[in-house]
């Protein structure tokens, strides 16, 4: 079951589109999948969204309730696609982008690629009005700057068609209430010192909340009738004694590095706290001897209101 | 100056690559190399796994033992694009302050990602004429499109050498766009029409770059020298996750499309160190409910692993014949510095050099 711990109170509602995110490696695509697995099974309809080449998706969410929509967004055919109203046709938008100059600017400088992308994903949502679509974003670094990348070419262009693209992306996508950021993390130190900066960058670069902050992997507490058993047992001058001194010292490390832990997340959700979503939305979830499966996290996101 | 030797750590995010690699730098050290370590990841793991902090320049990393030495290189990504600017236009200082009234050049550090990999393979080659290097261990970025970074230098090489320039820098400046008479003059009016006032940043970006064409190049071929030079070894890190496997299998694919097909696959956390002191606890009569339960957990969690990892090794074996595989210690302790070192131990560097 879930550590519950970390949650305070109970946690703010989702908002349509649901942004997953968080380093590689994570448990992103579990929590992803999971989550839309439990809004299809409490409002019959969801859709789960990822980009590239799908394998993810397949691989945690093999038996897919019907209601669940999975579908997969290809960066490499999006500007065309999402550029098409732009310039009036599809063979207009061709003959602009898909040419020798245009081409290789596509190439190397992917925030063009991911404007496309954003565009197809805002279409996805107003195709689907009422359902939650729940967005499992490509590994950090990346993801964040993706979603940053309508704002600033709202900024860049200042008016024009470009503009307006990027204008309408950000009002009815990436904006609060339409949109909510989930990240995903680990209780490892080095980990959490990379969320915490996620989150400082959603906050103050995206302008989304962070709705939950979901930490997977959550090592149970060393028992504390153990490591005291073990440190009387260690004056002992034999070999057991000496044995149990290397339990207890096993046991203060998981000990000391959970406390750590916990320390991190407290200081995130403070940071990022103060009446806003993380405070309310930290979510523990178990470490399990498997990789689990999107309906079991699907099951500890409901016991834990995460859902 | 003498090639060094180049060894590209790659894998999925979460596998421990940035410990690894520097474990990796350090044990190359000890064995009496002068080696350098450089981390493109953009998060700060090796300032924690190392000590080192960000910088243009590398830093001499102590070794308590041994008879090389060890350097490391961790460039800031957010300054990726002003240092790459200094390199480019080194000579041309009026370029710098027209760029950096361009409000495009601004925009470009999230638009271009390659910048960052291009910066830091530059200041590495510095580092290693400066240094001396005789082996550098570069720690990719931790994601499945890692290996994209080696393809975004020559996509940047592709669109600043190419005809391309010229055009975009004559896009904002021609007048008579609304002439239809040649193909490209109405692509050019429909780009102008689509980015609105913009389009005159993007022309006197593209003017600039056209100046430094052939100091780019340079960069770039110091990029292909270390990146894509066919004695480079790629090393491919995982942890006991399926998805880590799937990592690999996609960057195993992906290296070997390049014809950089992975010389070593290292597996993290493969066992846990023998423990004897479990079993003479276990044997003895003296202890307590509480310690026996523990005990009972360690023993569980040491089998678990014990089947991931047989997983792991079993599906590389047979995938994967004829790559060698470096199986490491899963280790507990609270200082990550200490990890590098105790992982350190369990490279065999010439089977892993003679690969």
């Amino acid at each position: 079951m879930p550590t519950n711990e970390g949650t305070s109170g109970a946690h703010v509602q989702l908002a349509p589109a649901v942004f997953v995110t968080g380093k590689g490696g994570v448990g992103k695509t579990t929590v992803a999948a999971g989550l839309a697995l439990a809004a299809a099974e409490a409002d019959g309809e969801s859709v789960y969204v990822e980009f590239g080449d799908a394998a993810g998706g397949r691989r945690v969410l093999r038996n897919r309730p019907s209601g669940l929509e999975h579908i997969t967004l290809d960066p490499s055919r999006a500007v065309v696609k999402a550029a098409t109203p732009v310039f009036g046709s599809a063979r207009l938008a061709k003959l602009a982008l898909d040419n020798f100059a245009m081409r290789p600017l596509i190439r190397a400088a992917p925030a063009i690629r991911e404007l496309g992308v954003l565009e197809l994903a805002r279409q996805v949502v107003a195709e689907h009005p009422g359902k939650r679509v729940v967005f499992d974003m490509p590994a950090t670094g990346h993801s964040v700057a993706w979603l940053k990348v309508a704002r600033q070419g709202r900024e860049l262009t200042g008016k024009g068609p470009v503009h307006d693209v990027c204008a309408r992306i950000e009002d009815e996508l990436v904006s609060p209430g339409r949109a909510s950021v989930v990240v995903v993390t680990l209780p490892e130190r080095l980990v959490l010192f990379e969320t915490l900066a996620l989150c400082d960058t959603v906050e103050k670069e995206v302008g989304l909340l962070v709705d939950r902050l979901v930490v997977n992997r959550v090592p149970q507490a060393p028992s504390a009738a153990a490591l005291a058993d073990a440190a009387a047992l260690s004056k002992t001058p034999d070999r057991v004694g000496e044995a149990a001194a290397k339990l207890a010292e096993l046991l203060s490390v998981r000990t000391t590095v959970r406390e750590q832990v916990i320390n991190a997340l407290n200081e995130t959700v403070h940071r990022h706290g103060e009446g806003k979503g993380v405070e309310k939305g930290l979510t523990l979830l178990p470490m399990a001897a498997k990789d689990p499966t999107a309906a079991t996290v699907a099951d500890w996101l409901r016991a834990a209101g995460a859902a | 100056m003498s090639r060094p030797r180049v060894i590209v750590c790659s894998g999925g995010g979460g596998v421990g690559k940035t410990t690894t690699s520097a474990a990796l730098a350090l044990a190359l050290a000890k064995s009496g190399s002068r080696a350098l370590i450089v981390s493109i990841d953009p998060a700060r793991r090796l300032a924690d796994a190392m000590g080192v902090e960000l910088g243009t320049k590398a830093r001499e990393i102590s070794l308590d033992a041994g008879r090389g030495q060890l350097f490391a290189l961790m460039p800031d990504p957010h300054n990726a694009l002003r240092t790459f600017i200094e390199i480019l236009f080194e000579e041309e200082p009026g370029s710098i302050e027209r760029l950096l009234k361009n409000r495009l050049y601004l925009a470009l550090e999230a638009a271009v990602p390659g910048i960052h990999e291009i910066v830091a393979m530059s200041l590495t080659w510095r580092a290693v004429v400066d240094y001396d290097i005789d082996v550098v261990v570069i720690d990719t970025a931790p994601s499945r499109n890692a290996v994209d970074f080696i393809g975004y230098p020559k996509r940047l090489a592709k669109l600043l050498g190419g005809r391309a320039v010229g055009w975009m820098a004559a896009i904002g400046k021609r007048t008579n766009i609304a002439s239809q008479d040649d193909r490209m003059g109405r692509v050019e009016g429909l780009l102008v029409r689509a980015l609105g006032p913009v389009a005159r940043d993007v022309a006197g970006l593209f003017s600039e770059m056209a100046r430094v064409r052939e100091r780019f190049i340079m960069l770039n071929e110091h990029t292909s020298e270390l990146l894509l030079h066919p004695d480079t070894r790629y090393f491919l890190v995982a942890s006991l996750t399926a998805a880590a496997r799937d990592d690999v299998d996609y960057l195993f694919r992906k290296l070997s499309a390049l014809e950089l097909a992975p010389r070593a696959l290292i597996i993290n956390s493969a066992f846990v160190p023998k423990r004897d002191w479990i079993e003479a606890l276990e044997s003895s009569d003296e202890t307590t409910t509480a310690i026996r339960e523990v005990l009972a957990a360690l023993d569980e969690e040491e089998l678990t692993r014990q089947r991931a990892a047989e997983r792991t090794t079993g599906a590389f074996s047979r995938r994967y014949p004829n790559v060698p595989q470096v199986r490491l210690p899963f280790i507990e302790v609270v200082e990550p510095r200490s990890i590098v070192h105790a992982l350190a131990d369990h490279f065999d560097i010439p089977a892993l050099l003679a690969q």
